[in-house]
Protein backbone atom coordinates (compact mmCIF):
# COMPACT_ATOMS: atom_id res chain seq x y z
CA UNK A 1 0.00 0.00 0.00
CA UNK A 2 1.25 3.43 -0.93
CA UNK A 3 -0.85 5.78 1.12
CA UNK A 4 -3.37 5.28 3.88
CA UNK A 5 -5.42 7.72 5.92
CA UNK A 6 -7.24 6.67 9.05
CA UNK A 7 -10.08 8.34 10.88
CA UNK A 8 -9.72 11.65 9.05
CA UNK A 9 -11.89 14.32 10.66
CA UNK A 10 -12.58 17.80 9.35
CA UNK A 11 -15.27 20.27 10.21
CA UNK A 12 -16.10 23.76 8.96
CA UNK A 13 -17.86 25.97 11.49
CA UNK A 14 -19.27 23.01 13.38
CA UNK A 15 -20.32 21.21 10.21
CA UNK A 16 -18.62 17.81 10.11
CA UNK A 17 -17.61 17.43 6.46
CA UNK A 18 -15.19 14.53 6.87
CA UNK A 19 -16.42 12.22 9.58
CA UNK A 20 -13.74 9.63 10.12
CA UNK A 21 -12.66 8.81 6.58
CA UNK A 22 -10.59 5.64 6.12
CA UNK A 23 -8.93 5.35 2.75
CA UNK A 24 -6.21 3.22 1.23
CA UNK A 25 -4.48 4.02 -2.01
CA UNK A 26 -2.54 1.25 -3.71
CA UNK A 27 0.55 1.66 -5.80
CA UNK A 28 -0.31 2.16 -9.46
CA UNK A 29 -4.07 2.22 -9.08
CA UNK A 30 -6.62 4.69 -10.35
CA UNK A 31 -9.03 5.37 -7.52
CA UNK A 32 -12.11 7.26 -8.62
CA UNK A 33 -14.21 9.01 -6.01
CA UNK A 34 -17.83 9.75 -6.79
CA UNK A 35 -20.50 11.26 -4.61
CA UNK A 36 -23.12 13.96 -4.26
CA UNK A 37 -22.26 17.62 -4.73
CA UNK A 38 -21.22 19.33 -1.52
CA UNK A 39 -20.50 16.04 0.24
CA UNK A 40 -16.82 16.82 0.82
CA UNK A 41 -14.90 15.15 -2.02
CA UNK A 42 -12.83 18.26 -2.72
CA UNK A 43 -12.21 18.69 0.98
CA UNK A 44 -10.98 15.11 1.20
CA UNK A 45 -8.46 15.62 -1.60
CA UNK A 46 -7.28 18.93 -0.17
CA UNK A 47 -6.63 17.31 3.17
CA UNK A 48 -4.36 14.77 1.53
CA UNK A 49 -1.83 17.43 0.47
CA UNK A 50 -2.52 19.92 3.27
CA UNK A 51 -4.17 22.63 1.23
CA UNK A 52 -6.66 22.18 4.03
CA UNK A 53 -5.64 21.06 7.50
CA UNK A 54 -7.54 18.21 9.11
CA UNK A 55 -8.74 18.35 12.69
CA UNK A 56 -7.41 14.87 13.34
CA UNK A 57 -6.43 11.64 11.67
CA UNK A 58 -3.36 9.67 10.68
CA UNK A 59 -1.58 9.31 7.38
CA UNK A 60 0.83 6.55 6.43
CA UNK A 61 2.63 7.53 3.26
CA UNK A 62 5.63 5.57 2.01
CA UNK A 63 7.63 5.11 5.22
CA UNK A 64 6.22 8.15 7.01
CA UNK A 65 3.53 8.31 9.65
CA UNK A 66 1.93 11.73 10.01
CA UNK A 67 -0.47 13.02 12.61
CA UNK A 68 -2.88 14.94 10.40
CA UNK A 69 -4.03 17.06 13.33
CA UNK A 70 -0.58 18.56 13.78
CA UNK A 71 1.81 17.79 10.95
CA UNK A 72 5.24 19.39 11.11
CA UNK A 73 6.30 21.89 8.47
CA UNK A 74 8.76 19.33 7.11
CA UNK A 75 6.03 16.72 6.81
CA UNK A 76 3.76 19.12 4.96
CA UNK A 77 6.55 19.96 2.52
CA UNK A 78 7.46 16.30 2.16
CA UNK A 79 3.91 15.28 1.31
CA UNK A 80 3.54 18.15 -1.14
CA UNK A 81 6.74 17.15 -2.88
CA UNK A 82 5.52 13.57 -3.26
CA UNK A 83 2.03 14.39 -4.44
CA UNK A 84 0.65 16.75 -7.04
CA UNK A 85 -2.76 18.15 -7.76
CA UNK A 86 -4.83 18.93 -10.80
CA UNK A 87 -7.46 21.57 -10.15
CA UNK A 88 -10.98 22.02 -11.43
CA UNK A 89 -10.14 25.54 -12.61
CA UNK A 90 -6.64 24.56 -13.81
CA UNK A 91 -4.99 27.26 -11.68
CA UNK A 92 -2.11 27.67 -14.08
CA UNK A 93 0.17 30.46 -12.90
CA UNK A 94 -1.20 33.46 -14.75
CA UNK A 95 2.10 35.31 -14.90
CA UNK A 96 4.01 32.34 -16.33
CA UNK A 97 4.14 30.87 -19.81
CA UNK A 98 3.06 27.32 -20.58
CA UNK A 99 6.62 26.08 -20.34
CA UNK A 100 7.35 28.00 -17.16
CA UNK A 101 4.20 26.60 -15.59
CA UNK A 102 5.55 23.11 -16.01
CA UNK A 103 9.14 23.97 -15.10
CA UNK A 104 8.59 26.07 -11.96
CA UNK A 105 7.56 23.19 -9.71
CA UNK A 106 10.69 21.30 -10.69
CA UNK A 107 12.88 24.31 -10.09
CA UNK A 108 11.42 25.76 -6.90
CA UNK A 109 9.73 22.71 -5.41
CA UNK A 110 12.19 19.97 -6.30
CA UNK A 111 15.51 21.76 -6.66
CA UNK A 112 16.05 20.79 -10.29
CA UNK A 113 18.35 23.19 -12.15
CA UNK A 114 16.59 25.59 -14.50
CA UNK A 115 18.09 24.18 -17.69
CA UNK A 116 17.06 20.59 -17.00
CA UNK A 117 13.66 21.73 -15.78
CA UNK A 118 13.03 23.68 -18.96
CA UNK A 119 14.12 20.75 -21.10
CA UNK A 120 11.70 18.49 -19.27
CA UNK A 121 8.93 21.05 -19.60
CA UNK A 122 9.62 21.43 -23.32
CA UNK A 123 9.56 17.66 -23.74
CA UNK A 124 6.27 17.44 -21.86
CA UNK A 125 4.80 20.05 -24.18
CA UNK A 126 6.06 18.14 -27.21
CA UNK A 127 4.36 15.00 -25.92
CA UNK A 128 1.11 16.95 -25.70
CA UNK A 129 1.56 18.45 -29.15
CA UNK A 130 1.59 21.89 -27.55
CA UNK A 131 5.24 22.74 -28.06
CA UNK A 132 4.37 25.62 -30.39
CA UNK A 133 2.43 27.18 -27.51
CA UNK A 134 5.29 27.04 -25.04
CA UNK A 135 5.57 30.83 -24.76
CA UNK A 136 1.83 31.41 -24.44
CA UNK A 137 0.33 32.65 -21.22
CA UNK A 138 -2.67 30.83 -19.73
CA UNK A 139 -5.15 33.44 -20.96
CA UNK A 140 -4.00 32.71 -24.50
CA UNK A 141 -4.79 29.00 -24.19
CA UNK A 142 -8.11 27.18 -24.37
CA UNK A 143 -9.51 25.55 -21.24
CA UNK A 144 -8.62 22.12 -22.57
CA UNK A 145 -5.04 23.18 -23.32
CA UNK A 146 -4.74 24.77 -19.90
CA UNK A 147 -5.90 21.63 -18.17
CA UNK A 148 -3.60 19.37 -20.18
CA UNK A 149 -0.74 21.65 -19.18
CA UNK A 150 -2.04 21.52 -15.61
CA UNK A 151 -1.75 17.75 -15.76
CA UNK A 152 1.75 18.00 -17.23
CA UNK A 153 2.72 20.43 -14.46
CA UNK A 154 1.65 17.81 -11.93
CA UNK A 155 3.09 14.70 -13.56
CA UNK A 156 6.45 16.16 -14.58
CA UNK A 157 7.26 16.10 -10.86
CA UNK A 158 7.00 12.30 -10.88
CA UNK A 159 4.77 12.34 -7.82
CA UNK A 160 3.79 9.14 -6.02
CA UNK A 161 0.15 10.19 -6.29
CA UNK A 162 -1.65 12.71 -8.47
CA UNK A 163 -4.87 14.12 -7.05
CA UNK A 164 -7.46 15.21 -9.61
CA UNK A 165 -10.38 17.35 -8.49
CA UNK A 166 -13.04 17.27 -11.20
CA UNK A 167 -10.45 17.98 -13.89
CA UNK A 168 -12.98 18.17 -16.73
CA UNK A 169 -16.00 19.78 -15.15
CA UNK A 170 -15.08 23.33 -16.16
CA UNK A 171 -14.47 22.33 -19.77
CA UNK A 172 -16.68 22.62 -22.82
CA UNK A 173 -17.99 19.16 -23.72
CA UNK A 174 -15.90 18.86 -26.86
CA UNK A 175 -12.70 19.42 -24.89
CA UNK A 176 -13.40 16.84 -22.18
CA UNK A 177 -12.24 13.95 -24.35
CA UNK A 178 -8.70 15.19 -24.90
CA UNK A 179 -8.14 15.67 -21.19
CA UNK A 180 -9.57 12.27 -20.30
CA UNK A 181 -7.30 10.69 -22.92
CA UNK A 182 -4.26 12.25 -21.28
CA UNK A 183 -5.43 10.84 -17.97
CA UNK A 184 -6.03 7.43 -19.44
CA UNK A 185 -2.51 7.39 -20.88
CA UNK A 186 -1.13 8.29 -17.48
CA UNK A 187 -3.06 5.46 -15.91
CA UNK A 188 -1.69 3.02 -18.46
CA UNK A 189 1.81 4.15 -17.55
CA UNK A 190 1.20 3.09 -13.98
CA UNK A 191 0.75 6.52 -12.39
CA UNK A 192 -1.10 6.29 -9.10
CA UNK A 193 -4.10 8.59 -9.31
CA UNK A 194 -7.00 9.66 -7.15
CA UNK A 195 -9.71 11.19 -9.30
CA UNK A 196 -12.84 12.97 -8.17
CA UNK A 197 -15.11 13.09 -11.18
CA UNK A 198 -18.63 12.94 -12.48
CA UNK A 199 -17.42 11.34 -15.72
CA UNK A 200 -18.94 7.91 -15.31
CA UNK A 201 -17.34 6.69 -18.52
CA UNK A 202 -13.95 7.29 -16.93
CA UNK A 203 -14.99 5.70 -13.64
CA UNK A 204 -16.27 2.57 -15.36
CA UNK A 205 -13.48 2.11 -17.89
CA UNK A 206 -10.31 3.50 -16.40
CA UNK A 207 -10.72 3.19 -12.63
CA UNK A 208 -9.11 0.32 -10.75
CA UNK A 209 -11.53 0.98 -7.90
CA UNK A 210 -14.46 3.30 -7.38
CA UNK A 211 -15.31 4.81 -4.01
CA UNK A 212 -18.70 6.26 -3.24
CA UNK A 213 -18.37 9.11 -0.79
CA UNK A 214 -21.30 10.58 1.12
CA UNK A 215 -22.22 11.81 4.59
CA UNK A 216 -18.61 12.39 5.53
CA UNK A 217 -17.43 8.85 4.84
CA UNK A 218 -16.52 6.39 2.13
CA UNK A 219 -19.76 4.45 1.92
CA UNK A 220 -18.66 1.77 -0.44
CA UNK A 221 -15.54 0.95 -2.40
CA UNK A 222 -14.78 -1.71 -4.97
CA UNK A 223 -14.24 -2.64 -8.59
CA UNK A 224 -16.16 -0.39 -11.00
CA UNK A 225 -18.42 -3.19 -12.14
CA UNK A 226 -19.30 -4.10 -8.56
CA UNK A 227 -20.11 -0.55 -7.56
CA UNK A 228 -22.06 0.31 -10.68
CA UNK A 229 -23.86 -3.00 -11.26
CA UNK A 230 -24.16 -4.43 -7.76
CA UNK A 231 -24.09 -1.61 -5.24
CA UNK A 232 -24.51 -2.96 -1.73
CA UNK A 233 -25.84 0.08 0.09
CA UNK A 234 -29.15 1.83 -0.36
CA UNK A 235 -27.36 5.20 -0.34
CA UNK A 236 -25.18 4.16 -3.28
CA UNK A 237 -28.17 2.85 -5.25
CA UNK A 238 -30.03 6.11 -4.73
CA UNK A 239 -27.09 8.12 -5.97
CA UNK A 240 -26.55 5.95 -9.04
CA UNK A 241 -30.25 5.97 -9.88
CA UNK A 242 -30.36 9.74 -9.62
CA UNK A 243 -27.38 9.90 -11.96
CA UNK A 244 -29.05 7.59 -14.45
CA UNK A 245 -32.14 9.80 -14.38
CA UNK A 246 -30.04 12.83 -15.17
CA UNK A 247 -28.16 11.40 -18.09
CA UNK B 1 3.11 89.11 -24.00
CA UNK B 2 3.39 86.16 -26.35
CA UNK B 3 2.81 82.55 -25.46
CA UNK B 4 6.41 81.57 -25.95
CA UNK B 5 7.55 84.05 -23.37
CA UNK B 6 4.91 82.90 -20.90
CA UNK B 7 5.86 79.29 -21.40
CA UNK B 8 9.53 79.99 -20.89
CA UNK B 9 8.70 81.50 -17.50
CA UNK B 10 6.29 78.74 -16.48
CA UNK B 11 8.69 76.01 -17.53
CA UNK B 12 11.32 77.30 -15.19
CA UNK B 13 9.20 75.52 -12.60
CA UNK B 14 9.33 72.25 -14.46
CA UNK B 15 12.49 70.82 -12.80
CA UNK B 16 10.90 71.36 -9.38
CA UNK B 17 7.62 69.78 -10.41
CA UNK B 18 9.43 66.77 -11.85
CA UNK B 19 11.72 66.42 -8.83
CA UNK B 20 8.72 66.52 -6.50
CA UNK B 21 6.86 63.99 -8.60
CA UNK B 22 9.66 61.48 -8.93
CA UNK B 23 11.00 61.55 -5.39
CA UNK B 24 7.57 61.65 -3.77
CA UNK B 25 6.56 58.66 -5.85
CA UNK B 26 9.68 56.70 -4.96
CA UNK B 27 9.48 57.40 -1.24
CA UNK B 28 5.71 56.95 -1.13
CA UNK B 29 6.11 53.56 -2.82
CA UNK B 30 8.71 52.44 -0.29
CA UNK B 31 6.72 53.72 2.68
CA UNK B 32 3.50 52.40 1.15
CA UNK B 33 4.96 48.92 0.81
CA UNK B 34 6.12 49.04 4.41
CA UNK B 35 2.63 50.08 5.52
CA UNK B 36 1.05 47.28 3.52
CA UNK B 37 3.47 44.85 5.07
CA UNK B 38 2.53 46.07 8.55
CA UNK B 39 -1.15 46.05 7.70
CA UNK B 40 -1.05 42.40 6.65
CA UNK B 41 0.75 41.20 9.81
CA UNK B 42 -1.07 38.95 12.23
CA UNK B 43 0.44 41.08 14.97
CA UNK B 44 -2.25 43.39 16.33
CA UNK B 45 0.16 46.16 17.24
CA UNK B 46 1.72 46.25 13.76
CA UNK B 47 -1.68 46.37 12.14
CA UNK B 48 -2.76 49.06 14.60
CA UNK B 49 0.07 51.36 13.54
CA UNK B 50 -0.82 50.95 9.88
CA UNK B 51 -4.52 51.48 10.52
CA UNK B 52 -4.01 54.68 12.51
CA UNK B 53 -1.65 56.07 9.88
CA UNK B 54 -3.99 55.19 7.00
CA UNK B 55 -6.98 56.74 8.74
CA UNK B 56 -5.10 59.94 9.52
CA UNK B 57 -3.92 60.24 5.94
CA UNK B 58 -7.34 59.50 4.52
CA UNK B 59 -8.88 62.30 6.54
CA UNK B 60 -6.28 65.00 5.86
CA UNK B 61 -6.20 67.29 2.80
CA UNK B 62 -2.84 67.10 0.96
CA UNK B 63 -2.39 70.84 1.38
CA UNK B 64 -2.52 70.43 5.13
CA UNK B 65 -0.01 67.60 5.00
CA UNK B 66 2.44 69.86 3.20
CA UNK B 67 1.95 72.57 5.81
CA UNK B 68 2.37 70.11 8.65
CA UNK B 69 5.53 68.70 7.12
CA UNK B 70 6.97 72.16 6.64
CA UNK B 71 5.94 73.84 9.90
CA UNK B 72 5.13 70.91 12.15
CA UNK B 73 7.89 68.40 11.57
CA UNK B 74 10.83 70.68 12.56
CA UNK B 75 9.08 71.55 15.82
CA UNK B 76 8.24 67.94 16.52
CA UNK B 77 11.76 66.71 15.81
CA UNK B 78 13.39 69.52 17.70
CA UNK B 79 11.53 68.30 20.77
CA UNK B 80 13.49 65.06 20.55
CA UNK B 81 16.73 66.86 19.71
CA UNK B 82 16.84 66.56 15.94
CA UNK B 83 17.42 69.79 14.06
CA UNK B 84 16.05 69.86 10.50
CA UNK B 85 15.69 73.62 10.10
CA UNK B 86 18.36 73.64 7.41
CA UNK B 87 16.52 71.16 5.20
CA UNK B 88 15.50 72.61 1.86
CA UNK B 89 11.93 73.44 0.94
CA UNK B 90 12.15 70.73 -1.66
CA UNK B 91 12.83 68.14 1.02
CA UNK B 92 9.77 69.24 2.93
CA UNK B 93 7.71 69.28 -0.24
CA UNK B 94 8.70 65.72 -1.04
CA UNK B 95 8.03 64.73 2.57
CA UNK B 96 4.60 66.32 2.62
CA UNK B 97 3.49 64.61 -0.56
CA UNK B 98 5.04 61.32 0.54
CA UNK B 99 2.90 61.36 3.68
CA UNK B 100 -0.31 61.31 1.72
CA UNK B 101 0.62 59.18 -1.24
CA UNK B 102 2.24 56.46 0.84
CA UNK B 103 -1.17 55.97 2.39
CA UNK B 104 -3.06 55.95 -0.89
CA UNK B 105 -0.53 53.65 -2.55
CA UNK B 106 -0.57 51.34 0.43
CA UNK B 107 -4.30 50.84 0.02
CA UNK B 108 -3.83 50.06 -3.65
CA UNK B 109 -1.07 47.55 -2.85
CA UNK B 110 -3.11 45.95 -0.11
CA UNK B 111 -6.25 45.44 -2.13
CA UNK B 112 -4.21 44.11 -5.07
CA UNK B 113 -2.39 41.68 -2.81
CA UNK B 114 -5.65 40.44 -1.36
CA UNK B 115 -7.25 39.99 -4.75
CA UNK B 116 -4.62 37.60 -6.06
CA UNK B 117 -6.55 34.40 -6.68
CA UNK B 118 -6.18 31.92 -3.80
CA UNK B 119 -6.02 29.15 -6.37
CA UNK B 120 -2.67 30.50 -7.57
CA UNK B 121 -1.18 30.11 -4.12
CA UNK B 122 -2.65 26.65 -3.73
CA UNK B 123 -1.25 25.59 -7.09
CA UNK B 124 2.18 26.79 -6.01
CA UNK B 125 1.93 24.86 -2.76
CA UNK B 126 0.73 21.76 -4.57
CA UNK B 127 3.93 21.63 -6.64
CA UNK B 128 6.00 22.00 -3.49
CA UNK B 129 6.96 25.63 -3.93
CA UNK B 130 8.02 27.14 -0.59
CA UNK B 131 5.87 30.06 0.59
CA UNK B 132 8.66 32.59 0.22
CA UNK B 133 9.21 31.63 -3.41
CA UNK B 134 5.48 31.68 -4.04
CA UNK B 135 5.40 35.20 -2.68
CA UNK B 136 8.10 36.53 -5.01
CA UNK B 137 7.37 34.41 -8.08
CA UNK B 138 3.59 34.33 -8.10
CA UNK B 139 1.90 36.73 -5.69
CA UNK B 140 3.98 39.88 -6.13
CA UNK B 141 4.03 39.90 -9.96
CA UNK B 142 0.30 39.28 -10.12
CA UNK B 143 -0.49 41.84 -7.44
CA UNK B 144 1.61 44.37 -9.33
CA UNK B 145 -0.44 43.79 -12.46
CA UNK B 146 -3.68 44.13 -10.55
CA UNK B 147 -2.52 47.32 -8.82
CA UNK B 148 -1.29 49.00 -11.98
CA UNK B 149 -4.45 50.95 -12.97
CA UNK B 150 -4.82 52.27 -9.42
CA UNK B 151 -1.16 53.24 -9.30
CA UNK B 152 -1.56 55.09 -12.56
CA UNK B 153 -4.49 57.08 -11.18
CA UNK B 154 -2.54 57.91 -8.05
CA UNK B 155 0.45 59.14 -10.05
CA UNK B 156 -1.81 61.38 -12.11
CA UNK B 157 -3.29 62.67 -8.86
CA UNK B 158 0.21 63.26 -7.55
CA UNK B 159 1.06 65.38 -10.60
CA UNK B 160 -1.81 67.67 -9.75
CA UNK B 161 -0.96 67.70 -6.06
CA UNK B 162 2.58 68.94 -6.77
CA UNK B 163 0.94 72.28 -7.57
CA UNK B 164 0.13 72.70 -3.87
CA UNK B 165 3.74 73.30 -2.89
CA UNK B 166 3.28 77.04 -3.37
CA UNK B 167 2.08 77.02 0.26
CA UNK B 168 5.62 76.30 1.39
CA UNK B 169 7.14 78.74 -1.08
CA UNK B 170 8.43 76.30 -3.68
CA UNK B 171 8.50 77.46 -7.28
CA UNK B 172 6.98 74.71 -9.39
CA UNK B 173 4.99 75.07 -12.64
CA UNK B 174 1.94 76.41 -10.87
CA UNK B 175 3.76 78.85 -8.64
CA UNK B 176 5.72 80.24 -11.60
CA UNK B 177 2.49 80.80 -13.49
CA UNK B 178 0.73 82.33 -10.57
CA UNK B 179 3.68 84.58 -9.90
CA UNK B 180 3.84 85.71 -13.50
CA UNK B 181 0.15 86.47 -13.46
CA UNK B 182 0.56 88.64 -10.36
CA UNK B 183 3.55 90.46 -11.80
CA UNK B 184 1.58 91.41 -14.89
CA UNK B 185 -1.32 92.56 -12.71
CA UNK B 186 -3.56 89.79 -13.99
CA UNK B 187 -3.49 91.23 -17.49
CA UNK B 188 -2.59 87.89 -19.14
CA UNK B 189 -4.17 85.70 -16.50
CA UNK B 190 -6.37 83.58 -18.75
CA UNK B 191 -3.63 83.04 -21.30
CA UNK B 192 -1.17 82.06 -18.59
CA UNK B 193 -3.48 79.57 -16.97
CA UNK B 194 -4.52 77.98 -20.24
CA UNK B 195 -0.84 77.46 -21.07
CA UNK B 196 -0.26 76.05 -17.58
CA UNK B 197 -3.19 73.66 -18.00
CA UNK B 198 -1.76 72.50 -21.34
CA UNK B 199 1.58 71.88 -19.68
CA UNK B 200 0.06 69.66 -16.98
CA UNK B 201 -2.04 67.92 -19.58
CA UNK B 202 1.08 67.11 -21.59
CA UNK B 203 2.84 65.76 -18.52
CA UNK B 204 -0.11 63.51 -17.74
CA UNK B 205 -0.19 62.30 -21.34
CA UNK B 206 3.45 61.25 -21.06
CA UNK B 207 2.74 59.38 -17.83
CA UNK B 208 -0.25 57.63 -19.33
CA UNK B 209 1.85 56.60 -22.29
CA UNK B 210 4.44 55.11 -19.95
CA UNK B 211 1.81 53.08 -18.13
CA UNK B 212 0.33 51.99 -21.42
CA UNK B 213 3.72 50.62 -22.40
CA UNK B 214 3.97 48.60 -19.20
CA UNK B 215 0.41 47.33 -19.59
CA UNK B 216 1.01 46.29 -23.16
CA UNK B 217 4.16 44.43 -22.19
CA UNK B 218 2.34 42.36 -19.56
CA UNK B 219 -1.15 42.39 -21.02
CA UNK B 220 -1.54 38.63 -21.40
CA UNK B 221 -0.81 37.92 -17.79
CA UNK B 222 -4.04 38.84 -16.12
N1 LIG C 1 -13.19 26.69 3.32
C1 LIG C 1 -14.44 26.30 3.68
N2 LIG C 1 -15.08 26.94 4.69
C2 LIG C 1 -16.31 26.56 5.07
N3 LIG C 1 -16.99 25.54 4.54
C3 LIG C 1 -16.41 24.86 3.55
C4 LIG C 1 -15.10 25.20 3.07
N4 LIG C 1 -14.79 24.34 2.07
C5 LIG C 1 -15.85 23.52 1.93
N5 LIG C 1 -16.81 23.81 2.81
C6 LIG C 1 -18.08 23.09 2.98
O1 LIG C 1 -17.81 21.73 3.06
C7 LIG C 1 -18.75 20.97 2.35
C8 LIG C 1 -18.05 20.08 1.35
O2 LIG C 1 -17.50 20.87 0.33
P1 LIG C 1 -16.66 20.24 -0.87
O3 LIG C 1 -16.26 21.34 -1.74
O4 LIG C 1 -15.58 19.39 -0.30
O5 LIG C 1 -17.74 19.30 -1.57
P2 LIG C 1 -17.63 18.49 -2.92
O6 LIG C 1 -18.04 17.11 -2.61
O7 LIG C 1 -16.30 18.67 -3.52
O8 LIG C 1 -18.75 19.17 -3.82
P3 LIG C 1 -18.79 19.37 -5.42
O9 LIG C 1 -19.13 18.03 -6.02
O10 LIG C 1 -19.90 20.35 -5.62
O11 LIG C 1 -17.47 19.88 -5.84
C9 LIG C 1 -19.71 21.95 1.73
O12 LIG C 1 -20.85 22.02 2.53
C10 LIG C 1 -18.98 23.24 1.75
O13 LIG C 1 -19.86 24.31 1.89
MG1 LIG D 1 -15.62 19.61 -5.32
Amino acid sequence: MLLEVKDLQKQFNGHQVLDGVDLQIHQGEVLVIIGPSGSGKTTLLRNLNFLEHADSGTMHFADQTIDLGKPSKQQVQWVRRHTAMVFQNYNLFKNKTAQQNIAEGLIYGHGVDAKTANQKAAQALKNLGLYDRRHYFPTQLSGGQQQRIGIARATVLKPEVVLFDEPTSALDPELVGTVLKDMQRLAENGQTMVVVTHQMWFARNVASRVAFFADGQIQEIGKPADIFDHPQKQRTKQFLNALADNY
Amino acid sequence: MNSQKILSVIWRGFPNTLTLLIWSFIFATILGLALTWLDLRKNRFARGIATVYLNLVRGTPPLLMLLMAYYGLPVLLKAIGIDIDHWTRMTFGVLGLTLGWSGYLSEAFRSAYLSVDRGQIEAARSVGMPDRTTFWQIIIPQAAMIALPNIENLVVGLVKATSLVYVIGLYDLYNQASNLSNQTAGLHQLQIFVLLALTYWLLVLVIEALFRLIRRRYRQMI
